[in-house]
């Protein structure tokens, strides 16, 4: 009984996608997920791309967070992979990294904030959840330690 | 698709309507009242006129923007041409400038929205400013959460712009009439004189087309679509103010076009009042008319808005202004800092300015020509100096005619301005001067292309020329980073020794890092916990790291870092770290363990700078050996050599090994290679054998022997530990590796990959 539920585990953390947004963020969320030692994990950041408009930020500076973002995520995972998706719709870019690098299961952080924080700013998690084709890990928020 | 593609999402016609989209909001829906009360019905002409300048700087635009995609626009090309002090002077000009003309649309957009809605006037704030004001807020708060719009939406606001504009001049055709076009006092009431200063208060009309330059590395194929976007922006908007100036003209006598809100007033007149049953035709026009000036002036300022950011990002990558500005917002993703900043500029200038909307309009297009003007100089001065990686794919026509006309006619439109906006904009320059030298110079770091060409060139200059060049350059490079990994207590005043020696001689400075590895099974918050005990050591170790570095007088800085990568961790700490140098001992290579090796490959392949790698745990040097075969990495053996001679004044010996016979070819390759690398005084050694032996012979008679990789990812081989290095391991005499990466290109440094 514990051997199954064990396999499942490891096959649940087989390899992990882990959605990053900048480098406190990568910090934090590789931090929250050490714990459960997954057994891989590809890191991912999804450039914002205005679809038509300019974007919020220079590419430049994007991809600058990205690489920062990615060094964050390997001091905890040395051996993470990264993936730089460039995309409009946020949640959906995270569901076909999962899908490129065919993770076993998307592991983030919710980045908290009161409602209307999340309403303004989007709220992926719920899109996130509700739209999800393979296990979401939503990993605890220490603020402790921050 | 690469990921350079990827980023790419603005197509043709995406570019355009940005262009067109921040145009046009000005020059129809806010100008023709105040130009025509200036100029007289010939303002169409001024209108013209301003279509001519802005072309001929388009096409300026247009070759740089092609040889240089970068966020940024005019700034960057100026910044790169002319150096950091023009670059200071465009940089806040194109940003004042853009606040200016934000403010103008806000202005514009609060004189059709008091048609609307009835706006009180509050302390000594006219009710259209107040409107602006509340419409400056919204779009300030809008960029700062960064909504975006969705997808098509600018398209769709152009478009339907556009065919509002069309209708309109449809209508107008048919109630246009000659007579009221020439007015009671003839098509010049003011004199031909009038239409420069018509053409001086209207260019504000035409400030849009630089956008999509700031935006060009987010074009797709820019080599074509930025020139066709640029200047087709241009012309259609040039078309569309001469045709709908003109319409407006013939429809309302000059006189009496309204100053505030022009193109609803025409729409009234120029629609029937009723078609057959259906009334109110023209109320209803006015009020579409009404809405699309509200969305026309908001587009432009929100355009703005974004560029200005765009702008403090390449000045802050510059160091030009603190990179704090362009902090981005952890939750919104947008550059928060830097919109605030604008944002409270464009409010004081509504605020404060707002009552006279030329002194906006002006002050916008001064500071906008005056960056024209500079950029059209940049491109000449990217041509005459040859620059090889100036490689435009769209080039003006008719060089040098172009520029030079364009920044005449950029210079000699400002004559056309009244005092006051010469003078603020005076202001502005003398500010960004004073900025450069008080806040910038000893910050930023490259010089431009011009001093370059000046400085390397002094003996066919004038003097002042150089020395004017001279006292202008920046102050800001400080010196190559020579970063240290120190590891333990053992090695660690062997490593900064060599580090302290380089940096000495290059006027450097040197990051003391310390890596603690820590073990996987621990988990770095573990181990932040136990931070206290590691910091002792750590902290031992840095500080000891810093008396020694003192010793040779160069400025040191330490820091900790926990991470589970090992060794890796010293690749990216060197690229975060922009160092120059990384000097780390043989033994931190051993860590790695084998677990890394893939990452590790790529890493150690692709060295991010001169590595320069200690095996040997004392150092006390007297006499260097360097053996070599010519090559990148042997350049770097001898700049080290240099160093040491220089600071420490260790004796150098020059060993190159040949096949037997071949001595002589040997001496002549030595004494020249000797010579090219300012080591003339070295001695010369030349033997015959194998490699690995003489060295190892001849080796133990120094204190210390510098050894070049001879092929590229040496180093990685043996921090991989496939290739023993048996000459390393055998000596008793400690031994420097050194070796170079292939170097980046100043394409890709300067230029960026397009």
């Amino acid at each position: 009984m514990t051997n199954s539920a064990e396999s499942n585990d490891r096959e649940l953390l087989a390899h992990v996608l882990l959605p990053v947004a900048h480098e406190d963020d990568a910090r934090k969320t590789a931090m929250a997920l050490e714990p459960y030692q997954p057994d891989h994990v590809t890191a991912l950041h999804v450039v914002e791309k205005g679809g038509g408009v300019p974007d919020k930020t220079p590419v430049e500076q994007s991809e600058e967070l990205a690489e920062e973002s990615y060094v964050a995520v390997r001091r905890v995972f040395p051996d993470a992979d990264d993936y730089t998706a460039y995309a409009r719709d946020v949640v959906g870019a995270i569901f076909e990294a999962a899908d490129e690098v065919d993770a076993s299961a998307i592991a983030y952080r919710s980045r908290g904030g009161n409602r209307i924080m999340q309403f303004l700013s989007g709220d992926l998690s719920l899109k996130l959840v509700t739209n999800a084709d393979r296990p979401v890990i939503a990993l605890p928020r220490d603020d402790s330690n921050e | 698709m690469s990921d350079e593609e990827l980023a790419k999402d603005l197509g043709l016609v995406s570019a355009m309507t940005i262009g067109i989209g921040t145009m046009i909001g000005a020059g129809i829906f806010v100008l023709p009242g105040v130009a025509a009360n200036a100029a007289g019905p010939i303002v169409v002409v001024s209108f013209v006129v301003g279509g001519v300048i802005a072309m001929v700087n388009a096409l300026s635009i247009s070759e740089l923007g092609t040889a240089m995609p970068k966020a940024g626009g005019g700034y960057y090309y100026i910044n790169k041409s002319l150096g950091p002090m023009f670059g200071s002077i465009a940089g806040m000009g194109d940003w004042m400038g853009l606040a200016f003309a934000s403010a103008f649309y806000c202005i514009g957009f609060g004189q059709y929205l008091a048609v609307f809605v009835g706006l009180p006037a509050i302390a000594f704030l006219s009710p259209i400013q107040l409107g602006a004001l509340l419409a400056g807020l919204v779009f300030v708060g809008v960029n700062y959460i960064g909504a975006k719009e969705t997808g098509g939406v600018q398209t769709v606001i152009v478009f339907i712009l556009l065919s509002i504009l069309t209708v309109f001049a449809i209508a107008g055709f048919f109630s246009f009439d000659y007579a009221t076009l020439a007015g009671e006092d003839g098509l010049t009431p003011f004199g031909v004189g009038a239409i420069l200063p018509g053409t001086a208060l209207v260019f504000v009309s035409f400030l849009g087309y630089a956008k999509i330059a700031t935006v060009a590395e987010e074009l797709k194929n820019p080599g074509r679509n930025l020139p066709i976007a640029i200047i087709g922006s241009v012309g259609i908007v040039t078309v569309v103010y001469t045709i709908l100036v003109t319409t407006m003209l013939g429809v309302i006598p000059w006189p009496e076009l309204s100053q505030d809100a022009p193109v609803a007033q025409a729409a009234e007149v120029a629609f029937p009042s009723s078609i057959g049953p259906i009334g109110g035709i023209a109320a209803a026009a006015a009020a579409v008319m009404t809405v699309g000036a509200l969305l026309a002036t908001a587009s432009s300022a929100n355009a703005s808005i974004l560029a200005s950011a765009r702008i403090n990002f390449a000045m802050g990558r510059d160091k030009i202004v603190t990179n704090w500005l362009n902090e981005i917002h952890p939750n919104f993703a947008t550059p928060y800092r830097s919109i605030l900043v604008t944002g409270g500029l464009i409010i004081v200038f509504i605020a404060f300015l707002g009552r006279d909307i030329e002194v906006l309009a002006k002050a916008a297009s001064v500071l906008h020509l005056i960056v024209y003007a500079l950029m059209n100089a940049a491109l000449i001065v990217f041509r005459e100096a040859d620059t090889p990686e100036y490689d435009p794919d769209f080039t003006v026509p008719l060089y040098p005619i172009t520029p030079i006309l364009g920044a005449v006619l950029s210079l000699g439109l400002v004559a056309f301005m009244d005092g006051i906006e010469i003078a603020l904009s005076a202001a502005f320059v003398i500010a960004a001067v004073v900025w450069y030298f008080v806040y910038a110079r000893d910050k930023t770091e490259q010089q431009g292309v011009l001093s370059d060409y000046i400085r390397n060139r002094d003996k066919e200059f004038p003097d002042q020329v150089v020395e004017a060049a001279d006292a202008v350059a920046p102050t800001g490079n400080k010196g190559p980073t020579i970063m240290v990994a120190v590891a333990n207590p053992r090695t660690e005043s062997a490593l900064i020794t060599l580090a302290g020696a380089v940096a000495k001689h290059k006027d450097g400075r040197v990051l003391a890092t310390h890596i603690v590895n820590v073990p996987d099974q621990t988990s770095l918050a573990t181990a932040a916990e136990h931070k206290a005990e590691l910091d002792a050591s750590s902290e031992k170790l840095l500080s000891d790291a810093k008396a020694d570095a003192e010793a040779f007088d160069v400025p040191i800085e330490t820091r900790t870092i926990l991470s589970h990568r090992g060794v890796a961790e010293v690749f990216d700490a060197a690229r975060s770290n922009d160092a120059d140098t990384v000097v780390m001992g043989y033994g931190s290579t051993r860590f790695a363990g084998g677990r890394a090796e893939g990452t590790l490959e790529e890493l150690t392949h692709d060295l991010p700078c001169d590595f320069l790698v200690l095996d040997g745990q004392s150092l006390e040097i007297s006499d260097v050996l360097v053996p070599t075969a010519g090559g990148p990495s042997s350049d770097l053996s001898a700049e080290v050599a240099r160093a040491l001679r220089d600071t420490i004044g260790a004796d150098v010996s020059l060993l190159h090994v040949v096949a037997s016979g071949e001595e002589e070819a040997g001496r002549t390759f030595l004494s020249e290679w000797a010579e090219g690398h300012q080591l003339g005084s070295a001695e010369l050694r030349i033997e015959s054998g194998d490699v690995e032996t003489v060295i190892g012979e001849l080796g133990s008679e120094y204190s210390l022997v510098i050894i070049g990789a001879t092929e590229r990812g040496l180093l990685s081989r043996i921090i991989r530990g496939s290739l023993a290095f048996d000459t390393i391991e055998r000596l008793e005499t400690p031994v420097l590796l050194t070796e170079r990466p292939s170097s980046r290109s100043l394409r890709e440094r300067v230029f960026g990959s397009r």
